[in-house]
């Protein structure tokens, strides 16, 4: 497929992606969190697929996103796009302090520090009240990111998707470009040879650090928009089902894949949204997704597809050769 | 040539033809949805929950019904999750709910009350206790049956106070709902003018289950009086019971209002005799037990469900009769009319006898002491 057909077959997809909600409106809630969960999973993403580590973290930067955004739209009264750039910068402060406690720890020791964050922030907003205790912060008022004359509110699903879409976009477009850049190709070296990196000038250390916030900055603004989808933030955030699902949205396809976490949420979500058998067999079915792609399927669904394609193409050959002759 | 008959005939049938989808509208049940944990560890008690609705439903309905209509339950499982709460309170959006009945799970209730009455649905929340349901702005409009923490507290502070407890030393839950019980108490013992002085504080999480280094230490301070706050009635407090008797903890055992179920009994044993408790329902205790509509209500729960109701089912049951009575008596679904009927009013019937509510939403109930003798519960009059 040339470039401009796969790049109308991308934009066709789009479209019908966005528009197929107005027809089914049961739809809307589904595709709203598929979205912003994709685009949390996307920063797991980054670090697991480019830097080949492992961070039990990420949870925390959404929920940083979701508590900033919270906090600041009850207490403060600041509209939506303050709360962005207080998600952002929550996000990010946190990703900086984590990322430098972890900047010479790998692979095993990485991901038990980065679990281990995890913990601390579930009992600080457990028990801190600034936080909301256990209580969480409700009461979040509506998505306002209205500029001038120009309303962009949203107070529910139906209405919300479009920024959802729209973030999920962003992100879409945000990855795909870093992985085409410079900091992508040396987040890759830096993941396959550091000793090559560091030879090459490679500073190893500020690329695994600035990877690592750059990651941060996608999980928070999932956060932020989903404070505003939920209208409540609370320590449930920081919950192994956030941490399951989008560890599982990432493997489950295939890593470094553009759509792979996307299409990962939309499995998640989709069963539990359509075919859900309860909140315990759930948990089993996926806590058994990430099992299964770790253990039997190390490319995701989609190298298995491809094996499989391959397979039937080998059996087809000798048939179209006797046909030939 | 069309007959004089023939013509009438054709217009009453025309007529009855064109009155038939009014009619049909009429007996269109009215939804109502039900959002517990159905699954899950509190599933037992969520579906205690629903099914306790259910019956409500089904004296409403031999009763004439909500305007006219039948009422159909629609259930939902929250998982005892937020996110997927507020997926399935959604749901029950989508499906045209005219009430929400909901909340075992404070957080899982903060959660959902706001997608609920921003999408104008009236919600009325069951159980969940946290202050912020009513407080934290999520809905404007909410309605609460179970006792608050505050309404708790004074039960508690007056007994200590009776008993002439002087020295007094709390075990209490380290997190929201411990903590904000424990103030409670602590503020209305002021509010009753007691003269105390805690000897004793010590705070565990949710779920510990091992309370012998605190029990140690609460032994040495020679407390009048223990006040044990632990809402994890599945393990946590009867080991705590337990743990307690064996370690041979001086002064009275007093646990937090509506912590000791039956099941807490019967878990902990002979140790839970001698400890105290309140509770704002009781199905076979006075007045409970003389009212016509918690009878009927409990004899249903017992051959229905095979399972004698406890306040949980008394609670998620009046919400469906206050609302029901609401409603009929404004002869509208509307969310606000409603719930500004409920608000600051008063319904007669329920399975909790007559009740009124704050202006705040909150129901005034009707706390009872009791104490635990040979392994049941004796209500003090």
């Amino acid at each position: 497929m040339t470039g401009a057909l796969r790049l109308a077959a991308l934009l066709v997809s789009a479209v019908v992606v966005f528009l197929l909600p107005a027809q089914v409106p049961a739809l809307y809630g589904a595709f709203t969190v598929i979205a912003i969960l994709a685009v949390a999973a996307y920063g797991l993403d980054i670090v697991l697929s480019d830097l080949g580590e492992v961070s039990l973290a990420h949870t925390v930067f959404f929920a940083a996103g979701a508590y900033a955004t919270g906090l600041l739209a009850t207490r403060a009264g600041a509209g939506s796009w303050a709360t962005l750039g207080a998600a952002l910068l929550a996000g990010v402060a946190i990703a900086l302090l984590l990322g430098l406690i972890t900047l010479r720890l790998r692979e095993f020791v990485f991901s038990l520090v980065t679990y281990a964050a995890t913990v601390v922030a579930a009992a600080l907003a457990h028990n801190w009240n600034f936080l909301g205790g256990s209580d969480g912060v409700s009461g979040i008022p509506t998505f306002d990111l209205s500029i001038g004359p120009l309303a962009l509110t949203a107070r529910n699903d139906a209405e919300l998707w479009p920024f959802a879409f729209a973030l999920l976009l962003v992100t879409l477009y945000a990855v795909r470009q870093f992985r085409r850049s410079r900091p992508g190709a040396m987040a890759m070296m830096v993941h396959l040879n550091p000793r090559l990196a560091t030879m090459s000038g490679i500073d190893v250390r500020r690329v695994r650090l600035g990877i690592f916030v750059l990651s941060a900055l996608f999980s928070a603004a999932a956060g932020w928009l989903y404070a505003y989808q939920r209208a409540y933030v609370g320590p449930d955030l920081f919950e192994t089902y956030f941490l399951v699902l989008m560890l599982t949205a990432v493997v489950i396809i295939g890593k470094r894949l553009l759509l792979g976490p996307l299409l990962g949420t939309a499995l998640i979500i989709g069963q539990e949204r359509f075919l859900s058998f309860g909140g315990d067999v759930n948990a089993v079915i996926l806590g058994g997704a990430l099992i299964v792609a770790l253990a039997f399927l190390p490319g995701g669904l989609a190298s298995a597809f491809t094996g499989l394609a391959a397979r039937v193409s080998t059996k087809k050959d000798p048939r179209e050769d006797v046909v030939d002759a | 040539m069309t007959s004089r008959r023939q013509l009438l005939r054709a217009t009453a049938v025309g007529a009855f033809a064109l009155a038939a989808p009014a009619r049909l509208r009429a007996a269109d049940p009215i939804k109502v949805g039900a959002l517990f944990p159905l699954s899950g560890g509190a599933a037992p008690q969520g579906q205690h929950v629903t099914q306790a609705i259910e019956i409500a439903a089904a004296m409403v309905n031999e009763a004439g019904g909500v305007l006219g209509r039948p009422v159909q339950i629609i259930k939902r499982d929250d998982e005892s999750t937020p996110a997927v709460g507020v997926s399935r309170a959604n749901e029950l959006i989508a499906e045209g709910v005219a009430v929400i009945i909901e909340g075992w799970n404070s957080p899982v209730t903060l959660a959902t009350q706001t997608v609920i009455a921003r999408a104008g649905v009236l919600d009325i929340t069951a159980v969940s206790k946290a202050d912020p349901i009513l407080t934290g702005g999520g809905n404007p409009l909410a309605v609460r049956l179970n006792s608050s923490n505050a309404q708790d507290g004074r039960v508690i502070a007056e007994h200590l106070k009776a008993t002439g407890a002087k020295r007094i030393a709390f075990l209490t839950q380290n997190d929201a709902y411990g903590n904000g019980a424990q103030a409670s108490i602590e503020a209305q013992l002021k509010a009753v003018d007691h003269v105390w002085e805690k000897v004793g504080e010590e705070k565990f999480p949710f779920a510990q289950a091992d309370f012998r280094v605190a029990l140690t230490n609460i032994r040495g301070v020679n407390a009048d009086a223990v006040v044990a706050i632990n809402a994890n009635e599945g393990s946590g407090l009867p080991a705590l019971i337990r743990q307690a008797r064996q370690m041979r903890l001086r002064g009275e055992f007093v646990t937090a209002v509506g912590t000791v179920a039956p099941s807490v009994i019967s878990v902990a044993g002979e140790a839970a005799n001698g400890i105290i408790g309140a509770d704002i329902y009781f199905p076979n205790v006075e007045p409970f037990a003389s009212n016509p509509v918690n009878q009927q209500f409990v004899k249903r729960a017992e051959e229905g469900i095979k399972y004698t109701p406890d306040k949980f089912m008394a609670l998620g049951a009046a919400a469906l009769q206050v609302w029901a009575a609401a409603a009929n008596e404004l002869k509208t679904l509307e969310r606000e009319a409603i719930a500004r009927r409920i608000r600051g009013g008063s319904f007669k019937g329920t399975v909790f006898g007559d009740v009124s509510f704050a202006a705040d939403g909150q129901m005034q109930s009707s706390h009872h002491l009791f104490s635990v003798k040979d392994g049941k519960i004796e209500v003090r009059t």
